[in-house]
């Protein structure tokens, strides 16, 4: 589609940057400076109805730069949702630095609209723009304790592992353009298809394709950033990045893999085998993120590491080249939104109240405060993949995924077991609530704000566990791709 | 094809000779000085020198010039713009006038930020659990 | 020397430089210049595509328009972050900046 018709399909975008827009310049007079974050949420729910509105036929935009189709929909509905948290709860974390929670607001916004771009980029050059609007911003939001020196050495690690991997990236990028001699992802998949010269060149590409869009999922080895920039940088930034760039860097990932490095049909490009690889690195991705979650004290880095084993475990079907691949993980990422958000938010209101987040904080908590202590709990079974929570439906499907196509058994059963040994990490974190005593009794008074969001994370969590069939015929309904 | 070098390479070594024998002589018939002192110095208009070139510059420096480098180089997209700005019409002046639009809500951010200042007037901190590092570091010198 | 693999050949050099650099230098500063060289290694590959590759498209040109004016924000955004380590560490040395470990 040419760029001024593509501009009807680019409604909630186009409403986005206006927001934003809007947002900065109301956040520099001081006469409408108080209503900025009331504004941020009333153009996010405005977003959101544009998105509902719009139509889920799938096409391509702005001259094949970006698709519209119901799998990028999909990711933007998630990526609202985790917005629109954040944005309500950041003000009651007591780390935050208050004189700055505008820019909070509005630089999470910005990196929203780079996961936009992510979930929908079919260009060389929309990707590389996306995935650099999303970090850009990121290493600012990571640092934005300016006197905390924690806060600021988790940026300065995220902009340098994050500049590196992306430069390797763009390394990658240009050789495939060379090879197809496009920056169009359809037209890269044809070339790579017929190819028959150098394979090696082939897969030097897609090994550095995998670095940067590994390093947005943190997968070993792409890691290292990890556990220290969740730890320093502020928490509410923490819950965000654990989820949606994590989503957006699936999406890419299966635009990449599933989509142009195939035909389609179960062949790889080039005959480079690269499901192998990807299979191997999922599996050490749990291995490495389970066991050394086991030794951390604090949440914050625990969490990260859990996030990173996570991700893992969505890795585990993107070898199986099919859709019912895309499908689990999408069906996963839902359960994981909520469940992930949900457990960052009960860490905040303990800090708030202990203030560090150190796991020992946690102390008598079921006593003290039962119904965070509740909650949590629920979250934690479903972090485990325990019935009769989502986790436990999101993991059944990604299982399933590898024995339908009886490809990988090995990969299913490293599953499992790191499954076994996830309960004793979070299950520590249970026993600190329920079975050891603290000298400090005195209750927990989160903020009703906070309180009510973690009730709204909690209530998908179950409901997804004993009814998931509308999320199911939803995840299906988006499978088509441009 | 090696014999289209031949003048080059030829060039170059005279090049190198005369360079060569240039500090030969030269290490040959100046006289022979006690090198050390104000014969090593700095030139600075005949003062004596004071410390080391190799200072800390101040850190306005560094703010100001990451706030030039961010909209020079975003000029860079005007160029293309400009050749096929007469085939393209009013469309692509739509077009370059959002993005200028977007660059000019920055620059108010730097504007009302203080940060085109060379002393920058309002210095806030918040109420987070930082804020006493702050206040250590207003109160010390 | 007006060849598709000379350019190439810069390139690559361009790029394992980059990475030696991003590797080995302790200095923010100096690792910054590292990933610089990265990226116009990227930058001239495209460019050297578009010219010898027979495309009539001007993909490769645009493309390094754009990594120019994404380095410049990253590194812009790097500086300021090494500037405030400067402030709170009085180094530029990223391997003192060691608080987080485990």
């Amino acid at each position: 589609m040419s760029n001024l018709l593509s501009l009807s399909d680019y409604l909630p975008e186009m409403i986005l940057l206006g927001v934003i827009l809007i947002a900065i310049v109301m956040d520099l007079v001081p006469a409408t400076k108080r209503f900025t974050k009331g504004f941020i949420l009333v153009g996010l729910i405005l977003v959101a109805a544009f998105l509902y509105q719009g139509d889920t036929s799938a096409s391509s935009l702005f001259m094949g730069m970006s698709a519209h189709d119901p799998f990028g929909t999909f990711f933007k509905w998630l990526f609202i949702i985790a917005t629109f948290f954040v944005v309500l709860i950041a003000k009651y974390d007591d780390g935050m630095d208050q004189s700055i929670a505008a820019e909070f607001n509005i630089l999470l916004l910005i990196v929203m609209f780079g996961l936009f771009l992510m979930a929908t980029a079919t260009n060389l050059v929309m990707v590389y723009l996306a995935i650099e609007t999303v970090s850009i911003s990121s290493y600012i939001l990571a640092g934005m304790l300016r006197n905390d020196i924690k806060s600021n050495e988790a940026s300065l690690k995220y902009v340098i592992f994050g500049a590196f991997a992306s430069g390797l990236m763009l390394y990658g990028f240009s050789w495939l353009y060379g090879l197809s001699g496009s920056t169009d992802l359809t037209i890269i998949r044809d070339v790579l298809m017929t190819q028959e010269g150098p394979v090696f060149v082939v897969y030097i590409s897609i090994l550095m394709v995998l670095v940067g869009i590994g390093y947005k999922l943190s997968m070993v080895p792409f890691h290292y950033w990890t556990p220290d920039v969740y730890e320093g940088a502020p928490t509410p930034l923490t819950a965000y990045l654990s989820v949606a760039p994590k989503a957006a860097g699936l999406a890419l990932m299966i635009r990449f893999f599933t989509m142009t490095f195939t035909d389609g049909a179960g062949e790889t490009v080039a005959n480079v085998d690269w499901t192998v690889l990807i299979a191997v690195l999922s599996a050490i991705t749990m291995t490495v993120g389970n066991l050394l979650a086991l030794r951390q004290e604090n949440v914050k880095r625990l969490f990260a590491f859990s996030s990173i084993a996570h991700a893992g475990y969505m890795l585990m079907v993107i070898p199986v080249i099919s859709t019912d691949s895309s499908a689990a993980i999408m069906f996963y990422l839902v359960p994981y939104l909520f469940m992930n958000l949900g457990a960052f938010f009960v860490a905040i209101a303990v800090s708030n109240h202990t203030g560090s987040y150190d796991l020992a904080g946690w102390k008598g908590l079921g006593k003290r405060t039962p119904l965070l202590a509740a909650l949590m709990v629920i979250f934690l079974v479903s972090l485990t993949g325990l019935p009769p929570t989502a986790g436990f439906i999101g993991k059944v499907y990604l299982f399933s995924v590898l024995i339908k196509h009886q490809q990988f058994y090995w990969l299913a059963v490293v599953a499992v077991i790191n499954s076994v040994i996830a309960l004793f990490y979070y299950f520590r974190i249970v026993r600190e609530m329920y079975f050891t005593d603290s000298d400090d009794t005195e209750p927990l008074r989160p903020h009703p704000i906070l309180t009510w969001s973690i009730i709204s994370c909690v209530i998908p969590v179950l409901v997804l566990g004993l009814y998931w069939s509308p999320v199911i015929d939803w995840v299906t309904a988006s499978l088509k791709m441009f | 094809m090696y014999q289209n070098f031949a003048p080059i390479i030829i060039f170059v070594t005279i090049g190198l000779l005369l360079a060569g024998a240039l500090f030969i002589v030269q290490s040959l018939i100046s006289p022979k000085f006690n090198k050390g002192g104000e014969k090593l110095a700095t030139y600075e208009c005949g003062e004596v020198p004071e410390g080391s070139a190799w200072i800390k510059f101040n850190i306005r420096f560094y703010v100001i010039a990451l706030v030039f480098i961010i909209f020079d180089v975003e000029v860079i997209f005007l160029y293309p713009w400009a050749v096929v700005y007469k085939s393209l019409g009013l469309v692509a002046f739509v077009e370059m006038m959002i993005f200028l639009l977007i660059l000019v809500a920055g620059f108010a951010y730097v504007w009302v930020k203080d940060d085109l200042n060379w002393v920058k007037l309002s210095v806030k901190y918040g109420k987070g659990r930082y804020s006493e590092l702050a206040a250590k570091e207003e109160s010390s010198p | 020397m007006d060849n598709l693999t000379s350019y190439l050949v810069i390139s690559g050099i361009l790029f394992s430089l980059g990475i030696f650099g991003v590797m080995t230098r302790r200095n923010g500063v100096a690792i910054l210049m590292g990933i610089e060289l990265i990226l116009n290694s990227a930058s001239l590959n495209f460019v050297a595509f578009n010219r010898f590759g027979g495309m009539h498209r001007l993909d490769g040109h645009v493309f390094s328009i754009f990594i120019i004016v994404l380095a410049a924000a990253e590194a812009a955004v790097a500086l300021a972050i090494i500037i405030n380590l400067f402030k709170n560490l009085e180094t530029v040395n990223v391997d003192q900046a060691d608080s987080m470990k485990g």
